[in-house]
């Protein structure tokens, strides 16, 4: 490989200020993404020697973590000061590389989002050209195929639960096989269930993923989890999230688990969210291929994982401690002081009470704008999942009580919120005291 | 392929809903990259399908929002050349400007389908770069604070002046030194060129921030 790849980067870094990240650059050098992965690494090596520029690099880290006795595996997004850490705190590391390199300091990492996203949207047809993830059975299905399974979903279920639009009917189908439940590559999809946590304090990049460990099959409570992720990516297959939705081509076949633990590594779960997106707009242009997100918005595919929740009842317990939409996640966040955690996993009942978050104002003893974000029961049925659905993905759910250390790390470098333990903002409303 | 002038009013509400939607986005976004608030009062919302920092404070919001609300018929009406948000640091001198310079075709034509796709991608794009604009600026000084100016072209304020849109929210005229900075860097960070709209964002700092 000649060294025209260091000009290359050293312009996009340097004299555009882009944020590079593999994934960019790899679409845009046209290289396979590990090449990629190699280049960005031997340009900060470089540049480090020489020392002249100042660049900041995020790092992808990803490995065993063991919490409370359990164990998971766990795929992150850290900056380069927090790596070291983090790296101390996972028992088996699988895999580091380097995510992205870039000038500025990124303080929260919704622009690594951005920056992937448009260059995904571009590449649409074949982002994964590139990518080192694989799978032979993932094939699109015919039309004629896609036919049959649709005449087959909504046949014989015409229950209310059947609300959902057309494109659910390969998700439904798609719940059946995924009742066995965790088979890592399930467990998998709970990465888009852990909430993308974000450091209240400035520079956060590094996102946590839960996953639910290959070996603990047998787990409820991941599978509650995982089931509705699974039906959420429906038709992707076995393998890692994001390749699953970036190709295209992933039908509707499940793939074995074993596919998962292949040798590339997983990429980060926005990555596949991203990918995600893109394709909400690009519905229109595939017609054959049937994809769940086609005709999703957001908002929809919250609805819909509510609803295939239903099916599972069983692991759904209101104490779970994961987050289960990655739209909230996108929206989410600024730990509290004592972070919290939603759990407001509906109930599948016809008609039920159910907590939701709801943010309340108000002004307190000390005369400060108080804004709190509270669970506050609310008898709703099925057929209301849309609005309540629709507002958790305007509101600010708490924060996850994830890992505490990550927790721990976020705590501290939020000084000045740490007084007030009643509701998150109040100490930092005492900025805005109204006297 | 549809030709609509400026009379035709609905067009210019949707630009200027567009822009007025842009402009609350990237304010908010400004206010968090340059910590002129702390950013405990923001949290991530999605916009044009990217993540974005919105702050919840509720007078915040509202002040941006009637600031907004204000400069909507403006915009309308193509009379606002310049959306300037000024950092001002403590002695009230301006420390950061950053300018969003707006201007509109007279003659706007929509050729394409997918054109209010494309303009979310160009402002999915200025997103993008005010996010990572501090590797290209100086840090502020503590204490800052921000205001929103707008130059309009020839005397279209007269009006706002004469009816106020906002009850008790009124619009003055700037002071001179609100307005000008003293040794000015300028740094252009974004372009974009559409069909209906051409916007330009750069921003002024000050030499020496103390």
């Amino acid at each position: 490989m000649d060294e025209l790849y260091l000009d290359n980067i050293d312009e996009f870094v340097n004299d555009h200020n882009k944020i590079v990240t593999y994934k960019w650059l790899s679409l845009t050098l046209g290289v396979h993404v590990n090449t990629a992965k190699q280049m960005l690494y031997h340009y900060l090596d470089h540049k480090r020697k020489e020392s002249s520029a100042q660049l900041h690099a995020t790092y992808l880290v990803s490995g065993k973590f063991v919490h409370n006795g359990q164990t998971s595996y766990k795929v992150s997004v850290v900056r380069e000061d927090q790596l070291e850490d983090f790296k101390s705190k996972m028992s088996l590391i699988v895999s580091i590389h380097v995510y992205s390199v870039q000038k500025a300091l990124l303080k929260d990492s919704g622009p690594l989002y951005s920056v992937d996203y448009d260059a995904v949207k571009d590449n649409l047809k074949n982002c994964s050209r590139y990518s080192a993830i694989r799978c032979a059975n993932a094939v699109p299905m015919s039309s004629l195929e896609l036919q049959q399974v649709r005449e087959k979903q909504w046949g014989p279920t015409p229950e209310p639960e059947n609300q959902k639009s057309a494109t659910n009917g390969d998700t439904s189908q798609m719940s059946k096989p995924s009742s066995k439940p965790q088979k890592g590559i399930m467990g998998m999809f709970t990465n888009k269930a852990t909430p993308k946590n974000q450091d209240s304090s400035k520079g956060v990049t590094s996102e946590q993923k839960e996953d639910t460990p290959v070996v603990d099959a047998a787990k409820s409570k991941p599978a509650g989890k995982s089931n509705p992720m699974i039906n959420f990516f429906g038709s992707q297959t076995a393998k890692k999230p994001d390749k699953k939705v970036k190709e295209e081509e992933a039908a509707q076949s499940s793939s074995a688990s074993e596919q998962r633990h292949q040798s590339s590594q997983p990429e980060a779960k926005h990555e596949a969210v991203a990918a995600e997106l893109p394709k909400d707009t690009k519905r229109d242009c595939r017609s054959k291929t049937k994809r769940i997100k086609d005709s999703d918005s957001e908002e929809e595919k919250v609805e819909k994982k509510k609803m295939r929740r239903i099916k599972k009842p069983e692991p759904d317990s209101s104490d779970e401690d994961v987050l289960p939409d990655s739209p909230q996640q996108m929206e989410t966040r600024e730990p509290s002081p004592s972070p919290k955690k939603e759990q407001s996993h509906p109930e599948m009942k016809t008609r039920k009470r159910r907590q939701v978050l709801k943010s309340r104002t108000f002004v307190d003893d000390e005369g400060c704008i108080v804004t709190e974000k509270v669970y506050e029961s609310e008898s709703y049925s099925e057929t209301e999942d849309d609005v309540p659905a629709s507002k958790h993905t305007a509101k600010d759910p708490n924060p996850a009580k994830l890992p505490a250390s990550n927790r721990e790390d976020k705590k501290s470098q939020k000084k000045a919120s740490n007084t007030n333990k009643g509701s998150k903002q109040a100490s930092i409303m005492g900025f805005f005291q109204k006297k | 392929m549809t030709t609509l002038t400026r009379q035709d009013l609905n067009f210019g509400r949707v630009v200027a809903d567009i822009l007025c939607e842009f402009l609350e986005v990237a304010i908010h976004l400004i206010l968090y990259v340059r910590e002129v608030y702390p950013s405990g009062i923001f949290q991530k919302r999605k916009k044009y399908n990217v993540p974005v920092q919105m702050s919840c404070h509720p007078e915040l919001n509202q002040y941006i929002q009637d600031t907004l609300h204000c400069i909507k018929p403006l915009i309308e009406k193509n009379d606002a050349e310049k959306v300037v948000v000024v950092i001002i640091d403590k002695e009230h001198h301006p420390v950061e400007r950053f300018v969003f310079e707006i201007s509109q075709p007279p003659l706007l034509s929509i050729s394409s389908d997918t054109l209010l796709s494309h303009v979310e991608q160009l402002l999915r794009a200025f997103i993008l770069k005010i996010s990572v604009c501090d590797a290209v600026l100086n840090n502020n000084p503590p204490g800052c604070s921000f205001t929103v100016l707008v130059h309009t072209r020839d005397a279209a304020t007269r009006n706002m002046e004469k009816v106020q849109v906002i009850k008790d929210f009124p619009w003055i005229v700037a002071d001179e030194q609100e307005v000008y900075m003293q040794e000015p860097r300028l740094i252009p960070l974004k372009t974009m060129t559409s069909d209906i709209v051409k916007m330009q964002l750069y921003v002024e700092e000050r030499a020496q921030k103390a």
